[in-house]
């Protein structure tokens, strides 16, 4: 009989087989990859020593080819639970060193008990992704744990928040539970997302392009958009999951973190009269108008890589939390476009999920003309920003700082999608279209039977502009609420945000809406 | 109308411009070529190469990026109101190349990394689609 020391001693001997992972060579092998263990990884996201490991002797049940004398401590994926400032969260961590983070049956199950604890408790999920792919010898049961990750990752969205972290390869089906969470941080150099790597592009279509080209970091932020965040480390990373957690709340029951501001709420800031050119032609840059307005000038953007058109991201207004999305007139000139609208209605979505109030700031000139753009069905995703800006029952508050032109009017939450607070800067432009367009349908038939029909033309614009290419138009008919002082945006909208604490909306109950996906 | 006209006349002036080599105001010179009758963009296409030695065709070819260079592209269509950089002068990132008038908003041309301007692609006057290469840098 085996004495009670012997047996702590066969205890932590398991334990200490089990944090080793795939063993001290293949941690130097991540190392000098340039990445972290799963471990280390876990133990600088989360509170120091606030990690509790769950399910660390789970192992595998394959017998098939050489699966019954592999070993693989831990199956492969660190899970486990802890707190970020905190506050709990629930985290996996994919093991690159055991059999490649291969993914099979028990890797999954691991998973799939994190996820149902986050969602009993009501916590955010961060998966920590760095794994080969699915374990090939394990056949249809690993294709059984990706599906069953799937339909958690789907019952959890708009319940808790779910963060994917990509840190090493993330290849075939694996990218798919990513996909479906709320935010994909990247690491520059580390991280790779594709559906076919390239070798079987290669053969297939005869392509050729590097995994880095095909979907590292870069490209996942500025070209496809899959990706939300980039860091050029780890570290960096990890920081930025920290702080992106900091205005979002642990469910979609509770309200985001209120943070003590330190800045004045009720302040006139005289900068922003002059911010705003009044040409309207003349580009600036709307994060400049964000940054004076929100608290302390920080602003988190989310996806700042692509589509960069549209702005969207967290500040804090008075120490509450707040969803900001603006056109950047600096870019396609703040014209919608099929990615933008995209972009922007995933955002909407999120906050409105989150209860994170929605501030708009709109200063475009449209819809992009182009044929890409129609054949890429603009009309679809396009209709995704409506969708998503009516749906939307948290308080929402519009700021038209410039132009406000036909349909792009419409979709940036004006007062005719449920918009709560619409306001209005005296450089607003809120019209069917620009004076320009407008005056040469309205007045045609003057202009071309002019003698002067150059001048006709000016004078007939100028006409337009003056009289309908304002905000007064639309203030009187109580669609802008009020034209303000840029100098009070501030002081605006922390009234408002106030005022809208306890609103209620209602929405008709259905199983669920059909979303132009 | 008569902003058409003056748009063709950038087309015309482009040829005596890279004659020159410099960025002066364009010149009313008679255009070379009478443009048959609705054909005026094509054109310029066929009367540059012929002026000028170098290979840079004004109306920009699409999207074919010279070889280990960085071309600057078009991103909406529009027209180039001004340049603001030379060819051979060096640039930082963000500096203003040239700014692209399109959906009435007179957009910056930046310069993606700091380099030196190899060529500028356009003139003033000229009006670009999405794509086309307006300068080449490295």
């Amino acid at each position: 009989m085996e004495t009670m020391e012997q047996k702590l001693e066969l205890l932590r001997q398991k334990r200490k087989e089990i944090q080793l992972g795939g063993g001290e060579s293949r941690i130097k092998k991540q190392h000098e990859s340039g990445k972290l263990t799963a471990r280390e990884r876990l133990e600088k996201l989360l509170d120091e020593g606030s990690f509790v490991e769950i399910d660390a002797f789970v192992e595998h049940r394959c017998i098939d080819f050489d699966m019954a004398d592999t070993k693989a401590p831990g199956e492969g994926v660190v899970t486990g639970y802890g707190t970020i400032n905190g506050r709990l969260v629930f985290v996996f961590a994919q093991d690159f060193t055991v059999i490649g983070g291969s993914l099979g049956e028990m890797h999954a199950a691991k998973i799939c008990k994190i996820m149902d604890m986050a969602m009993k408790m009501g916590a955010p999920l961060i998966g920590l992704n760095d794994s080969g792919g699915a374990r090939i010898q394990e056949g249809v049961d690993a294709l059984k744990g990706y599906g069953e990750i799937f339909f958690r990752n789907t019952l959890a969205s708009g319940v808790i928040p779910q963060i994917s972290v990509i840190l090493g390869p993330c290849a075939g089906g694996a990218v798919y539970s990513p996909a479906l969470t709320d935010f994909i941080f990247m690491v520059d150099g580390i991280s790779k997302m594709f559906i076919t790597g390239p070798q079987v592009i290669k053969a297939v279509t005869g392509e050729e392009v590097t995994p880095e080209e095909l979907g590292g970091g870069l490209t996942h932020n500025t070209k496809s958009g899959v990706a939300h965040f980039l860091a050029s480390s780890e570290e960096e990373c990890l920081e930025s999951i920290k702080k992106l957690l900091s205005y979002i709340p642990s469910n979609n029951l509770e309200d985001p973190p209120y943070i003590e501001p330190k800045d004045e709420a009720y302040k006139i800031i005289d900068e922003l009269n002059d911010l705003v050119p009044t040409d309207p032609n003349k580009p600036y840059d709307m994060k400049e108008l964000i940054k004076k307005v929100v608290d302390e000038g920080d602003f988190f953007e989310v996806q700042p890589h692509f589509a960069q058109n549209m702005i969207t991201g967290f500040a804090r207004l008075n120490g509450k939390s707040v969803g900001i999305l603006a056109n950047q007139p600096k870019v396609l000139a703040g014209c919608l476009d099929i990615n933008a609208s995209d972009k922007a209605a995933r955002f909407v979505r999120f906050c409105d999920a989150f209860n994170i109030p929605l501030i708009t700031f709109t200063d475009t000139p449209g819809y992009l003309p182009g044929v890409a753009q129609e054949h890429g069905g603009i009309i679809r995703h396009g209709a995704k920003l409506l969708y998503a800006y009516s749906e939307a029952t948290v308080p929402k508050i519009t700021v038209i700082v410039r132009k406000a032109y036909g349909g792009a009017y419409i979709a940036m939450c004006s007062r005719h999608l449920g918009a709560d607070q619409v306001f209005a800067f005296p450089t607003a432009e809120i019209a069917v279209m620009g004076p320009e367009g407008a005056a040469n349908i309205i007045f045609r038939k003057e202009i071309e039977q002019s003698a002067d029909p150059i001048n006709t033309r000016k004078e007939k614009i100028e006409e337009y502009r003056n009289k309908f290419a304002t905000p007064y138009q639309a203030a009187k008919r109580g669609y802008v609420d009020d034209v303000i002082e840029p100098s009070t945006t501030r002081i605006k909208l922390i009234s408002a945000l106030e005022m809208l604490t306890s609103k209620r909306e209602k929405r008709p109950a259905k199983k669920h809406g059909n979303m132009p996906v | 109308m008569k902003k058409y006209r003056v748009t063709i006349n950038g087309k015309t002036y482009e040829v005596e411009v890279e004659e020159i080599g410099g960025e002066e105001r364009p010149v009313p010179t008679a255009a070379p070529v009478p443009a048959p009758k609705g054909e005026a963009a094509a054109e310029p296409k066929a009367e540059v190469p012929k002026a000028e030695p170098a290979p840079a065709p004004t109306k920009a070819p699409k999207k074919d990026a010279p070889a280990g260079k960085l071309t600057i592209n078009a991103p909406m269509p529009g027209t180039i109101i001004s340049i603001k950089a030379k060819a051979g002068s060096s640039v930082k990132k963000g500096d203003v190349i040239m700014i692209l008038e399109a959906m009435k908003m007179e957009n910056e041309i930046l310069a993606p990394q700091d380099g030196t301007i190899l060529s500028i692609e356009v003139s003033e006057g000229a009006s670009v689609n999405t794509g086309d290469i307006l300068a080449v840098m490295e």
